[in-house]
């Protein structure tokens, strides 16, 4: 529990709180000039002298390089990765950078910082694998590799990276709600931009639509929330908002507004019923785009939820449960639910997997759920704070652990996308016979999607399911050696939701398992025979993402310590 | 680096097989071809290793434990690893009289199965699986761990998926995801059981080997002690009601794993469809995952509700017994029947545990041993019939005794032994089934009407073993009928390596049909244990006698 240090913007210590987020900066920065750099010559008005300012012009050899954007991208956002990580392995500090007027803008701890290194993780794993890889003339055109390196529009793609990460980690630290939405519209637009990328194909043009015109109505829902609830509280500080919150929070004005913004970052985490455009972009947007859709997006929309509901519409430490269990329960059961029936008939695997992640939005949902019940009846609820970071820590570690087989899968199909589309289940035919390794590498990821041991997606969703019933079973076990006697309708009613989980990650397994048959049984389609194409950039990110799934399935037990760190820091606010 | 069973038994079939794998698949088609005479020898050697390391431990050779005079609750060869240290999660393995007849009929199983697949395609890949299979196999029955247990039981879901879906039958598609989603529902239900189990646990108690995190275990040894201690202080174990629902929870898994009517359906398609390897293991050890589990679990930590369940379990058990029975009189498909016969003599193992007496669970313990070596003889039969003719029908080849003689004598054995004739290991345990369902009965006063559902099912085994011989072996006399699906090609017999596996198969059979108290005696031993040590302390008697 470290001590915190209030610091205005930059005085003494800015540059070392904020340095994954100046890296960022510099690195757009860079992005933009960079490519641009050339021969270009400045002549001084009124004489002949040409001085050589290195704008425009002939460009350079290394500036004109295709690949350069890429790696500038690449290379900025895995450092501030590792900046992340290594502020991990120092112990955190804990830094609130306040305005000069004393109001709190960014506050850094375990929580905010680990939600910073899986949007950087997920975008550096994209950006690296999607290099010299971006299609020209849209999914699915046939293109020679010298086309595919030759692409000019590359350096538009990575700075998009780079904004979209810079407006996540403002979401990520901010503790005013106007810093916050800030940051989610830049995060998004730089979302919307991307999806919509391809403006050649049919497909990309109107997946960027939908996807625009949802994401936009939601994100207008969601500020009018915000304002009702400014209206409310006279303030737009977290701080403030949670104590006028405890005081008077049960009046219509703020449930509204709550109610508002949950539409819009259920917008963003595609709960059911907001989900409705994910499945088009996610379809329509190239594959690394739709996996940081389906994992740092996805990431961001919890984290606001997390906010807005943890912080903001506390439950009650004195009266049970949180005001919106119930609601948020429901919403859970559907979206959980709905995306798993809906990806049993989806044949397109890009569309089977936003499904897919529409479900594991239910999943997290329900955690977030039995946060909400954490303090339900004072004699059997038990240590219910303890409770509450257990569930928080399986939240973070479900979402951490995302990263590797969602992008993966998404990387996997982005080999195949680039020799002529994965639009359909068959694309992935005899990927077993052509390429072993990466037939090997969707198999780990799709069976980890599913729950099946030893990898990384069983032990989040046993985690997810642990900290579920650790809430509703409570101090029980105490109880019942005391002498109580307990039936199953004792247990609180997210037992349920933890029942459903498990028939949800059943039925699952039918869809991820038919992505697996097609792969090792079926041949590969007319014209496909032959090697895939070429790119080492996205083998080693899928290679990475195959160790991280069993590596952490067979031995997550650091990772699980550092989640619980963050969800401590967020419990006991420090 | 006395760890027998971590490193050899479990760890290293496991790293061998995907070494093997990730070799194999780097390399292109030709050189698969090329490799696959050598890999099939290393994972023959490997198998043959482990086989002697457990056969060394059933002499005493290794750490000179006896298998018998081990308490309830009290494990050999243990040894505990920290491995998740924040939930608990500990790398816990032990062997009781209870798993190791598992252990040592899996590592038995496992160079048979390769022996009698030796010419399966695409060896090169077909063996590390086995392989890994085996390991996943006895990783189970060495757990005492709950999570490393669930883990190692749905990996074994993985192997034999590949199993059935690379090598198996025409519809092996279709088979393979049944079967996989079948038992992963089960084992999902039964899984939210295990950590509601585990929160149920009180962490006020000093438990051992507590997680950092939820100062609750997951170890199964501490867990069965609590419940041991709760259960025999005149209480449930966590009360009435949630005995029963986590009973019922954890029974689903291993129910359908076993398979019980009516959780049965994915056997057949799975064995119909599965390579004869598959089904070997399938039905040699991976059908008793599920009796093991019930005996592990639900039975030693639920002994109350056992109790309540019984007449369910018992009628379930008859059920299964009949059904299976019956049905296998209505199929032509020869690889069915012997499926369907499996669920036959599963429902032999549920009666013998719903009896709740010794000689009942000794019954049930010994039908899991020998049908362990009886059904994968059926199967190897089946594999051989399939491979040489081309076809499963019964009835497609007639007069087989004339043509295929070493094949019609192995059918004639495996069918023999596997409908319970004396001398041979399978009548052992029915015999003993019987006798322990006429205590049951005498003790509770129940009608006798109760037998004529096993005596019943005497008659109708015996009946569709034979009518399938009659119409396979023999009929036909002189002008025999070769299959239509050898399209007039000479009728083969079986190869030499089947000849082999058949042999060591009907040896073994014979071995424990004459002189059961090989491995009866632990087994016995184990149910005295469990029943001084569990059922007596808690439930005060037990009816009948024995």
């Amino acid at each position: 529990m470290s001590k915190i240090t209030t610091i205005e913007p930059f005085t003494k210590g800015f540059v070392e709180a904020f340095s994954p987020e100046l890296i960022l900066f510099t690195g757009m920065l860079l992005l933009i000039l960079v490519p641009n750099l050339g021969k270009g010559t400045f002549r001084i008005p009124g004489t002949q002298l040409r001085l050589p300012w290195l704008m425009g012009g002939t460009r350079f050899k290394f500036s004109s390089d295709p690949r350069l954007p890429a790696w500038i991208a690449s290379i900025t956002l895995g450092s501030a990765f590792l900046n992340v990580l290594y502020v991990f392995s120092q112990g955190l500090d804990r830094v609130l950078i306040v305005s000069e007027s004393g109001k709190e803008l960014f506050l850094i701890n375990g929580f905010s910082r680990i939600f910073e290194m899986i949007f950087f993780g997920a975008l550096a794993l994209a950006a690296f694998s999607s290099m010299n890889r971006l299609q020209v003339k849209g999914i699915g055109s046939k293109v020679s590799e010298n086309e595919l390196y030759n692409n000019r529009r590359q350096a538009d793609f990575y700075i998009l990276m780079v904004t979209c990460a810079l407006g996540m980690s403002v979401v990520a630290l901010a503790q005013d709600l106007f810093v916050l939405f800030i940051g989610l519209e830049l995060a998004s637009f730089s979302t919307y931009v991307l999806v919509a990328f391809l403006k050649e194909s049919k497909v990309g043009v109107e997946s960027g639509m939908k996807y625009f015109i949802v994401g936009s109505v939601a994100s207008g829902v969601g500020l009018y929330g915000l304002s009702m609830l400014y209206l409310w509280a006279g303030s737009l500080q977290f701080s403030v908002l949670a104590a006028t919150f405890a005081v008077s929070g049960t009046t219509a004005l703020p449930m509204i507004g709550i109610g508002f913004v949950l539409v819009g970052f259920g917008f963003k985490v595609s709960a059911a019923p907001f989900h409705f455009a994910a499945p088009d972009a996610y379809a329509g947007a190239m594959s690394p785009v739709a996996g940081v859709l389906a994992t740092a997006s996805k990431a961001m929309g919890m984290l606001g939820l997390v906010r807005m509901l943890l912080i903001v519409a506390a439950p009650e430490s004195t009266d049970g449960s949180a005001v919106w269990l119930v609601c948020l329960g429901v919403m859970a059961a559907v979206t959980m639910t709905w995306g798993n029936l809906a990806a049993l008939g989806s044949d397109n695997p890009k569309r089977m997997l936003a499904y897919s992640s529409v479900a594991h939005a239910g999943y997290m949902l329900a955690a977030l759920t039995a946060v909400g019940a954490w303090n339900w009846d004072a004699a059997v609820a038990g240590d219910a704070s303890a409770a509450a970071v257990a569930v928080m820590t399986a939240l973070l570690f479900h979402l951490v652990v995302l990263v590797a087989f969602k992008l993966g899968a998404f990387l996997v199909l982005s080999i195949l996308e680039s020799e002529g589309g994965a639009s359909r289940l068959s694309s992935l035919g005899g990927l077993a016979k052509r390429e072993p390794l990466l037939a090997v590498a969707m198999f780990i990821f799709m069976i980890s999607l599913a729950g099946v041991p030893p990898m990384a997606g069983f032990l989040s969703k046993l985690l997810v399911i642990m900290g579920i019933v650790r809430v509703a079973v409570g101090d029980m076990g105490a109880e019942i050696t005391d002498g109580g006697i307990y039936a199953l309708g004792d247990m609180h009613w997210v037992w349920w939701l933890a029942l459903l989980m498990v028939l949800n990650s059943a039925i699952s397994v039918f869809y991820y398992l038919r992505v697996v048959v097609v792969m090792f049984f079926d041949e590969p389609e007319e014209g496909r025979e032959g090697p895939l194409p070429r790119g080492w950039q996205v083998r080693v990110a899928i290679l990475a993402c195959v160790l991280t799934t069993v590596l952490v399935g067979v031995a997550g037990d650091s990772l699980i310590r550092i989640c619980e760190m963050a969800a401590q820091s967020l419990n006991y606010n420090w | 680096m006395d760890d027998w069973i971590s490193m050899p038994l479990v760890g290293f079939p496991l790293i061998a097989s995907i070494v093997l794998l990730a070799f194999v698949s780097n390399t292109n088609e030709s050189m698969r071809r090329r490799l696959a005479n050598p890999i099939r020898m290393a994972t023959l050697v490997f198998s043959l290793v482990l086989l002697v390391i457990t056969t060394g431990m059933f002499f005493q050779y290794f750490g000179n434990v006896s298998w018998e005079g081990i308490s309830f609750n009290n494990y050999e060869f243990l040894h505990r690893y920290s491995w998740m240290e924040s939930l608990g999660i500990h790398w816990s393995v032990g062997m009781d009289a209870l798993s190791f007849p598992m252990v040592w009929l899996t590592t038995f199983l496992l160079p048979v199965t390769i022996i009698a697949t030796w010419n399966e395609k695409n060896g090169a890949t077909y063996f590390p699986i086995l392989l890994a299979m085996g390991g996943a196999l006895i990783g189970v029955f060495v757990s005492l761990d709950l999570f490393m247990f669930y883990v190692f039981w749905e990996l074994t879901l993985i192997p034999m998926f590949f199993l059935i879906l690379m090598w198996g039958g025409a519809d092996r598609k279709y088979a393979s995801q049944k079967f996989f989603i079948y038992t992963f529902t089960a084992s999902v239900v039964m899984l939210l059981g295990l950590i509601t189990l585990y929160f149920f646990q009180d962490p006020v108690n000093p438990l051992d080997y507590a997680g950092s995190m939820t100062g609750r275990t997951f170890d199964i040894p501490t867990i069965t002690q609590h419940a041991l201690m709760e259960n025999s202080n005149g209480n449930w174990y966590l009360g009435t009601n949630i005995q029963k629902i986590l009973f019922a929870m954890l029974m689903l898994g291993f129910l359908v794993k076993l398979p019980a009517v009516p959780f049965h359906t994915w056997l057949p398609d799975a064995h119909v469809q599965a390579p004869t390897g598959g089904s070997m293991l399938l039905a040699g050890v991976m059908l008793k995952m599920g009796a093991y589990g019930m005996f592990r679990l639900p039975i030693s930590l639920f002994p109350h509700a056992l109790e309540y369940f019984q007449l369910a379990l018992l009628i379930i058990g008859m059920v299964s017994l009949v059904w299976g029975a019956i049905v296998c009189l209505g199929q032509t498909n020869l690889k069915k029947m012997v499926a369907y016969s499996s669920v036959s003599h599963m429902g032999v193992i549920l009666v013998g545990i719903a009896t709740m007496q010794p000689m009942g669970w000794a019954a049930a313990l010994f039908m899991m041993f020998a049908h362990g070596i009886i059904s994968p003889m059926l199967f190897a039969v089946c594999g051989a019939f399939k491979h040489h003719y081309h076809s499963m029908e019964i009835g497609a080849m007639r007069g087989m005794a004339k043509h295929s003689p070493w094949l019609a004598t192995s059918m004639m054995f495996a069918w023999m032994a596997s409908l319970g004739l004396p001398l041979l290991a399978g009548f052992v345990a029915e015999i003993m089934m019987f006798i322990a369902l006429w205590y049951f009965l005498a003790a509770e006063g129940w009608s006798v009407f109760w037998m004529v559902g096993p005596a019943l099912v005497l008659a109708v085994t015996a009946a569709y073993y034979l009518w399938s011989m009659q119409r396979t072996i023999f009929e036909g006399g002189d002008e025999t009928q070769p299959p239509s699906s050898l399209h007039g090609e000479p009728v083969p017999d079986i190869a030499n390596p089947e000849k082999l596996a058949m042999l060591i198969l009907a040896f073994f059979t014979i071995v424990f049909g004459v002189m059961p108290w090989i491995a009866l005696d632990m087994m016995h031993d184990w149910t005295i244990q469990i029943f001084e040590g569990l059922i007596l302390p808690v439930l005060g008697n037990f009816k009948g006698g024995a």
